[in-house]
């Protein structure tokens, strides 16, 4: 446990040099996302200007939604996609050699091996926003529902997450698969609304074969009181499985690699 | 002169074929915003009847006309031509006797786009059988009104994007201005919202920029939503913004492409 802490502020600081080289690059980067930020309050209060509700949330309920989305839209943008592009590459040429040489968790180093640092800013934007929504969503947020709404959505990000680890495994058997992650990244856009307004086939597709809403739509529910101790409980036990199945499948890939120069 | 584009047709198209898997994931990300703003829009719709007068079939035809307006008048300039800036092959289009922005370019977009349409289509089928629109408000008046609209709004982009693009001569950080440029696009142009529904004041800007030309009024003008004082202005403005289009495209190439030093080739 120590030894990863400790490698993980490593990676953390190798990649706060590199971005430090492009100190101009990070600052439009910021600007950018602010920018962004703000068309997306605007597109909000756009729709709640033509209506109260939107499928019975309401609008402190859609900038918590926005909040969470955001969350999971960082973990993606910071992790994620960068080490995807490495990853990619490494299985091509060869390169993915060096990692599996090293002593620690060959997962672990392919997740964390490049970190956008000033997404770190994005997190604590996110927050801001669901601690807002909260907030403006007003009574009825128990204690109770407030630790599912923080369990949830861990147990939904590792469930992306470990969708993610068999994504790119897949590299392992068809070494050229650039577009492993597109359908990840095209649908992720979904998780900005509660999936209950999308049209059934919509619905599956974003609960059950890419499910972004269940780290997005799921955890404001629960907030909202809709879950019960049942229902988390089986979230939680869905999550275990598939980074059980993930970690597997991760196994039987790199069984699959056999390097590309040597 | 034809026989250049069509030999460019010919090679380009070819291109663009090996490539067809990837076209594909790349109408995936085109799909999904306008399906999300449709159920949006038409859950809305639902619970009060309607949204300033328009019901949910208004929006399901809005968005699912936004769909393949999007893909004609959509340009893909600055991925096809700012890499050839920055790492110096823009040198072997540079010694042909033929402009690379105009030719080369110009007719990859094209392939790119008749690719893009054939494998909308099915998709486009598919909606279509999901959402059931109804779209007995368009006549043929409309589609034929629409359709020199339509190449102007893409020569419009065209020529923005690439006076856009030509700004890799100076600086590297092309990819922010662009992302900045798709902004103002999201904002003004009605992809997220048929415009009307906007606050008035972006309602009065949208008006005047170019934005709209490449979306919203070509939308409206095929719905048949639009009065002849609109579509008058609509075309004035569409004339107006490819003068000045065509204006920035050549001060921004003849004066980038001196600054061209073909780094690293």
């Amino acid at each position: 446990m120590k030894n990863t802490l400790c490698l993980i502020k490593v990676f953390l600081q190798v990649n706060l040099q590199m971005s430090l080289a492009y100190r101009a690059d990070t600052v439009i980067n910021l600007l950018l996302n602010l920018m962004w930020l703000g068309w997306e309050l605007l597109s909000l209060s756009i729709i709640f200007s033509n209506t109260k509700t939107l499928g019975g949330w309401g609008v402190g309920e859609l900038i918590t939604l926005l909040g969470v989305f955001r969350l999971v839209n960082t973990l993606m943008a910071a992790l994620l996609w960068p080490a995807t592009e490495k990853f990619n590459a490494s299985v091509r040429d060869g390169s993915m050699d060096y990692t599996l040489l090293q002593p620690a968790n060959s997962l672990f180093l392919v997740t964390f091996a490049r970190i956008t640092v000033w997404r770190i800013w994005d997190l604590v934007l996110a927050v801001i926003l669901v601690v807002a929504g909260t907030f403006m969503s007003g009574a009825g947020t128990s204690p109770l529902s407030l630790l599912y709404f923080v369990v949830l959505t861990l147990s939904g990000v590792l469930i992306i997450y470990s969708l993610w680890v068999v994504l790119i495994a897949l590299t392992f058997w068809f070494t050229k698969f650039d577009n492993n992650v597109t359908i990840l990244a095209a649908l992720l856009d979904a998780g900005r609304y509660p999936s209950t307004v999308y049209p059934a086939w919509l619905r599956i597709i974003v609960t059950f074969v890419v499910p972004i809403a269940l780290a997005t739509t799921v955890p404001v529910q629960a907030l909202r009181g809709e879950l019960g101790g049942q229902q988390v409980l089986i979230f939680l036990a869905v999550s275990a499985a598939s980074l059980l199945v993930a970690s597997q499948v991760w196994k039987y890939g790199i069984r699959q690699y056999s390097g590309a120069s040597s | 002169m034809l026989k250049i584009y069509q030999r460019l047709w010919q090679v380009t198209w070819a291109e663009q074929w090996q490539y067809r898997a990837n076209t594909l994931m790349y109408l995936l990300y085109w799909l999904v915003s306008p399906v999300v703003y449709l159920s949006v829009w038409t859950t809305i719709a639902r619970s009060q009847g309607s949204v300033s007068g328009l019901t949910a079939n208004d929006f399901v035809i809005y968005y699912m006309t936004l769909l393949i307006i999007d893909q004609l008048t959509s340009d893909i300039t600055i991925y096809n031509f700012a890499s050839k800036v920055q790492d110096g092959t823009l040198s072997n289009d540079l010694i042909r006797p033929i402009h690379p922005m105009l030719t080369t370019t110009l007719v990859n977009n094209m392939a790119f786009k008749v690719l893009t349409l054939l494998a909308l289509l099915p998709v486009w089928g598919v909606l279509w059988f999901l959402f059931q629109p109804d779209f007995t408000g368009v006549t043929w008046q409309g589609i034929l009104l629409v359709i020199p609209a339509v190449v102007l709004g893409f020569l419009i982009n065209f020529l923005l994007n690439a006076a856009l693009t030509c700004v890799a001569f100076w600086t590297t950080r092309i990819w922010a201005l662009h992302e900045f440029f798709m902004a103002l696009g999201t904002l003004f142009s009605g992809q997220f919202v048929p415009l009307t529904l906007m606050p008035p004041l972006i309602q009065s800007i949208a008006r005047f920029l170019p934005f709209q030309l490449t979306k919203y009024f070509l939308i409206e003008l095929i719905l048949g939503r639009l009065s002849p004082s609109d579509i008058v202005q609509g075309y004035l403005m569409g004339v107006f913004w490819l003068v000045v289009s065509l204006l920035l495209f050549r001060w921004a190439w003849r004066n980038g492409v001196k600054k061209f030093s073909a780094v690293g080739a």
